[in-house]
């Protein structure tokens, strides 16, 4: 569905992205893992085109989208949530998640972007919110408002970042629940995770990150007992 | 929407009141006040996409000049459409140099702008440069309030834009653009295509009113016509009326044109003073504008 390749993005020195190879198959759910700075947000922004690789290739759905802006990205079906969550504050959660029924795919007539709205609203269980200001939600809401918009634009791949983080642990578990049930609706999903329990619990497959490159992929079982993971997260016995 | 479509209704029946022998000074500050509050409906729309124009003056001006020198030629109507088109055209070229700047900058290059186009119109030899240039009265003077009804049609025009885009989905591809460019896009808002879109919309009528505003002083200098103070007016009017709405820039103009009138008259020297108090007081209580007496909680466009 998605495959990356030799993608690579400077910042002055610092490699955040260095000849990245990554595929993501139709229907799985792919966990992208590594430590703080390992360049896992910036692939994700790589991969929605708010930055531009300096070298490399982006293919979606057999298209390369290497050099296409955001918006196109998003109406060929590439759905993103962000990790700091950046609702509208002045529109109500409905007017928000209209913003991506509306224009995730373009052309859309009001009535089909209403009743995704309904749909993903019901879904993502933010109903009782729906007059309430963005700007007024707690950080919970803001997280499923997150997830919902990007639903809203009808993705084929979802990229989501660390859309757990600053959950507590019941939270998370129902937000994993969450995020089973869009796989299960058809839609394949990217995420990236600090929270190892929740890697665990939903992803399919584990690729690690560390300076910008992929150091490790496969199950997760396989990739926490790889030596140079474990050396990645807890630094190199000396 | 009621209010504004009464207001519209007044405009129109205003001229056959009994108003006595404040009459013809009466007409002349409406006509002033509807092509002033058409001109910050304009600004409005820009500023809806969260670019906060300061070359409203100048595109004012374009569609002024350019009115102005064509009406001989083709005569008022499509003299001002030209006016709208220059105007227009002007703004699509600004606002692709303006593409990636926001806030102050954003401000700064519009800025910019005006002073180029004041400086254009001051050197071309067409324009009658530092002296000014005559122009004729609407419809060659044929009908006395042929000016008057234009303004009125400018308005009308300007309002009902207004009011349509705050409808359509436009309005959500602009607050989204405004409330966060980035995430916009992601979700798939076409911000160029949404930015560009609301500077031609807002530069062309910001010059149809410039352009009947010349066909009403009958005389145009640069200094007047590009003057800042214009622009200045383009913005303080939605922010005290009410941003991003269509009653706020349409009431808020209508108000703050009459209030400097009477003020100019009732206090002559240093009415300006009491003027800028009074914008002050309502900005400091009214953060959200006239409109927000009238609104109730919650609701993010009117």
């Amino acid at each position: 569905m998605l495959s990356v390749q030799g993608l690579s993005k400077r910042f002055g020195g610092v490699h955040a992205a260095n000849a990245v190879n990554l595929r993501v198959e139709a229907g799985e759910i792919l966990a992208v893992i590594g430590p703080n700075g390992a360049g896992k947000s910036t692939l994700l922004n790589l991969l929605s085109g708010l930055l531009r690789p300096d070298e490399g290739r982006i293919e979606f759905l057999g298209e390369t989208i290497t050099q296409a802006p955001p918006e196109v990205r998003a109406w060929k079906g590439l759905g993103r949530a962000f990790q700091i969550v950046q609702p509208f504050p002045e529109m109500t959660v409905w007017e928000n998640l209209l913003v991506g029924a509306l224009y995730g795919k373009p052309n859309t007539p009001a009535r089909v972007a209403e009743r995704v709205v309904e749909e993903v609203i019901e879904l993502t269980g933010l109903t009782p919110k729906a007059q309430t200001l963005a700007g007024e939600l707690t950080l919970l809401e803001d997280k499923r408002l997150e997830l919902a918009r990007a639903l809203c634009t009808r993705p084929k791949l979802l990229l989501l970042d660390e859309v757990m983080a600053g959950l507590r642990p019941s939270e998370a578990l129902e937000a994993v629940e969450l995020v089973r049930r869009i796989r299960n609706s058809g839609v394949t999903v990217l995420f990236i995770e600090h929270l190892m329990p929740v890697v665990r619990a939903l992803a399919d497959r584990v690729v690690v990150m560390d300076y910008g490159q992929v150091i490790a992929e496969g199950p997760y079982d396989l990739v926490a007992s790889n030596p140079k993971v474990r050396e990645a997260y807890l630094g190199r016995a000396s | 929407m009621i209010l504004v479509g009464l207001l519209l209704l007044v405009a129109l029946v205003l001229p056959g009141l009994p108003l006595g022998e404040w009459r013809a000074f009466l007409l002349d500050t409406a006509q002033f006040a509807f092509l002033i509050s058409a001109l910050a409906l304009a600004w409005d729309l820009l500023a809806r996409t969260g670019q906060l124009s300061l070359a409203h003056g100048a595109f004012f001006g374009l569609g002024a000049y350019a009115a102005a020198l064509t009406a001989p030629a083709l005569g008022t109507l499509p003299a001002l459409l030209v006016g709208g088109v220059v105007a227009g055209a002007s703004s699509l070229f600004l606002g692709l140099a303006t593409l990636r700047l926001h806030g102050m900058y954003f401000a700064i290059a519009t800025l910019a702008f005006s002073e180029v186009m004041r400086t254009l119109v001051l050197k071309a030899p067409f324009t009658g440069g530092a002296i000014g240039l005559p122009v004729q009265p609407a419809f060659g003077g044929a009908f006395p309030l042929g000016g008057y009804y234009l303004a009125v049609g400018v308005l009308a025009l300007a309002a009902g834009t207004s009011l349509l885009v705050s409808r359509s989905r436009l309005h959500y591809a602009m607050a989204a653009t405004r409330q966060g460019e980035a995430v916009a896009r992601v979700l798939g808002v076409p911000v160029v295509r949404v930015k560009l879109l609301a500077f031609m919309i807002s530069a062309f009528l910001a010059g149809l009113a410039g352009g009947v505003y010349a066909m009403k002083t009958l005389f145009l200098s640069p200094y007047d016509a590009f003057g800042l103070g214009r622009a200045v007016e383009a913005l303080v009017i939605p922010i005290f009326g009410g941003l991003y709405t269509t009653t706020g820039p349409l009431l808020g103009g209508l108000i703050i044109v009459s209030l400097e009138t009477w003020l100019r008259l009732r206090i002559g020297e240093g009415y300006l003073v009491v003027y800028g108090v009074i914008l002050v007081l309502t900005i400091l209580f009214l953060p959200k504008g006239l409109v927000s007496l009238f609104r109730r909680k919650g609701v993010g466009h009117a």
